[in-house]
């Protein structure tokens, strides 16, 4: 592997879609603003110029044909990318994605197959509000059918983003808005994929476990460091996609730590966390020395005020204390 | 918009309404079986028959080839014959054997599946083959392929939103899309003009740019014709839209008494039943009545023996539940 300079998560983002475009020519992309624009947030920078506007095709605001025509197409032999300007969006096409994306090959015996990949910005960040700021992964997670993918770092951005792409399922990509920015070293190699169902360990320690994905790792590890200074060492797992999920990691960090926190900014009840907690309690508790904690986003929706962000999700020093708290036990 | 006229009939007509006249048969003769099931309870699911909207479903697949994409609508059972799918798989899929088309999960009415002969499929939610057609005809036009994406749905379903996002990106895009409007009138008890103002469906179809025709869904010919201009234009690059003004001579699913209709409405549409009206038209035109009788007697037939040959294929063990769900 050749070393880089580091790029942006968005940017890591960007090489994927160009990379997977080049070398599949069934691979193409649609979402609003996505062509000449380069993406409201500038993602599809350049791919316009480079594939033209037959593989950069920009939309009208019509989210349902956005994800149906995404499944329609990819039922004809394409790969569609499609983007939704905020994971938000995703849900106008409830129809489309609950059912068309996720049991269309089941309902059909399993007979067809929806290779395609819906691009999710989500995250609170900016003053946006209610409707521009949620983290539905939880949504996608309780319908049987769709991969998740929830990249915390430009390196994962990329390997699985490359993934989604030549996987013969329907998946959905949740890129953070607030990890747009930041920079990590990225793998030019474009053979290098991040696999589907393989968590990592962003931070090794020995005191608690943190499950952490998306936008919570980099909150996890800043903790991390926080704690550190108090000698209270914390593994942070990142599990990188939601479906599959790979228990087989979080288990092996408990088995050292016998503590377990899981971290989402989505909100908390009935959160993805629940699950996580639960399938803790049913398949760790022998190896348990506290209850699962999770900590996660308030039950609201999110304010316009952005002086109120920071009290909707969980802040660095929230998750210190929960740690704290856990290494009490 | 263009009304089609009966001026416009090709020189073969008698074959091409023979052709016609043998998928009418066959698909009646198909639900006539599905309705014994639901009478005799092996099949416990809603059916909702099709008889009186036959002749337009034959009309428009005959006007399809093989590998043009088809997603059906609920409203019987024709449009999957005249497609050219197995009666065995899809009546297996009544009796949720695995010889079905869904090899055991089951359907009836939606979800029978052949992709073999372009049949992507339908959903239980009415109004999703809209964008789901675009984007297969987006595929066909992609890769350089001829295929047409032909979508069957009914006057309610036209009210749905998505027939605006999938219509407006149709016309950008020049998909190469045949939508089919069956307009019986009715959506379960909703008046057509009660709940969406207008009895007419194309105007809008028009407004978005499609190329538009309006026809009697009663003379499958009519319909055949309309279809044959409809896929040379989506052929070309022009999205192309059909309404075919039909009756729904049955309840909107076997059993429903219809309390709603009223009696004489019920009857007049059985006065106009296509296979009926595609019969007086061929014995017009010399046809023996015997050879139609013939034809319908063969279509039992084959479905009688279809219905038995799926009765003997096994149903599935419950671990099927756990298979297809991934590629
Ligand atoms: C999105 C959605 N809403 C409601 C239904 C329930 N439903 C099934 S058939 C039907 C009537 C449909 O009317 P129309 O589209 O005119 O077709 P027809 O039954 O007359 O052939 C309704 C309301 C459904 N399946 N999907
Ligand atoms: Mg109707």
């Amino acid at each position: 592997m050749t070393e880089t300079k580091p790029i942006t998560y968005a940017w890591a983002i960007n090489h994927a879609i160009d990379e997977e475009m080049e070398r599949d020519p069934a691979v193409f992309l649609m979402g609003q603003d996505v062509g000449r624009m380069g993406g409201v947030f500038g993602l599809t920078r350049g791919l316009f110029d480079k594939y033209g506007a037959e593989r950069v095709r920009d939309v009208s605001i019509v989210e349902h044909l956005v994800v149906g025509g995404a499944v329609g197409a990819a039922m004809g032999g394409l790969r569609p990318i499609a983007e939704v300007q905020f994971a938000d969006f995703l849900l106008l096409a409830g129809d489309e994605s609950f059912h068309k994306m996720a049991k269309w090959r089941y309902m059909h015996g399993g007979r067809l197959s929806v290779p395609m990949v819906v691009r999710a910005p989500c995250g609170i960040q900016g003053g946006v509000g209610a409707e521009h700021s949620q983290s539905p992964e939880g949504h996608y997670w309780h319908t049987p059918g769709v991969k998740i993918a929830v990249p915390s770092n430009p390196a994962d951005a990329k390997g699985l983003l490359k993934s989604a792409i030549r996987d013969d399922n329907p998946v959905i990509y949740f890129e953070n808005r607030r990890l747009y920015r930041n920079k990590g070293v990225v793998s030019p190699d474009p053979d290098l994929l991040v696999p589907f169902g393989r968590g990592t360990v962003a931070r090794p320690g020995s005191d608690v476990t943190v499950v952490a994905w998306s936008a919570m790792v980099p909150a996890a590890l800043e903790a991390a460091e926080v704690l550190e200074r108090e000698e209270i060492s914390v593994e942070i797992i990142d599990p990188r996609t939601l479906v599959p999920f790979d228990m087989e990691t979080v288990a092996a960090s408990v088995r050292k730590t016998s503590r377990l926190l899981v971290l989402h900014e989505a909100s908390l009840t009935a959160g993805p966390g629940a699950e996580i907690a639960a399938r803790a309690a049913d398949e760790l508790f022998e190896l348990l020395d506290a209850p699962v904690k999770r900590l996660a986003g308030a039950d609201i929706p999110i304010p316009q005020n952005m002086a109120l962000e920071p009290f909707c999700f969980p802040q660095t020093d929230e998750i210190v204390s929960a740690v704290r708290d856990l290494a009490k036990w | 918009m263009t009304a089609v006229s009966p001026d416009t009939r090709g020189t073969d007509e008698r074959g091409t309404l023979l052709r016609l006249y043998r998928e009418i048969a066959r698909g009646r003769a198909l639900e006539d079986v599905v309705h014994r099931l639901v009478q005799e309870r092996s099949f416990r699911g809603f059916f909702h028959p099709g008889r009186g909207q036959e002749g337009l479903q034959a009309g428009v697949c005959a006007a399809l080839d093989s590998d043009d994409y088809l997603l059906y609508a609920h409203r019987g059972l024709t449009y999957l014959t005249a497609k050219g799918m197995d009666p065995v798989e899809v009546l297996g899929d009544f009796h949720g054997r695995v010889v079905g088309s869904t090899r055991g999960l089951g359907a009836g009415t939606v979800h029978c599946v052949d992709p073999e002969r372009g049949v992507m499929g339908q959903g239980g939610t009415l109004g999703s083959s809209f964008t789901l057609s675009a984007g297969l005809a987006l595929a066909s036009k992609a890769l350089g392929e001829s295929k047409v994406a032909c979508a069957f749905f009914g006057d309610g379903a036209s009210a749905r939103g998505t027939f605006l996002e999938a219509g407006v990106t149709a016309k950008a895009w020049g998909l190469p899309v045949v939508w089919v409007c069956e307009n019986n009138g009715w959506a379960v008890s909703a008046r057509v003009q009660d709940v969406q103002g207008t009895n007419d469906i194309a105007p809008r179809a028009e407004a978005l740019g499609f190329h538009t025709q309006v026809v009697d869904g009663q003379d499958a010919l009519a319909v055949h014709e309309a279809a044959l201009e409809a896929v040379a234009q989506a052929r070309s690059g022009v999205p192309a839209f059909i309404e075919a003004k039909t009756e729904r001579i049955d309840g909107h699913y076997t059993g429903d008494m219809q309390p709603y209709r009223d009696r004489d409405e019920v009857a007049v549409a059985k006065a106009r039943d296509p296979l009926d009206l595609a019969g007086g038209r061929l014995v017009a035109l010399g046809e023996d009545p015997a050879a139609l009788a013939q034809i319908r007697a063969e279509a039992e037939a084959e479905m009688a023996a279809a219905d038995a040959a799926a009765r003997q294929s096994p149903f599935p063990d419950g671990s099927r539940i756990h298979e297809g769900l991934w590629a």
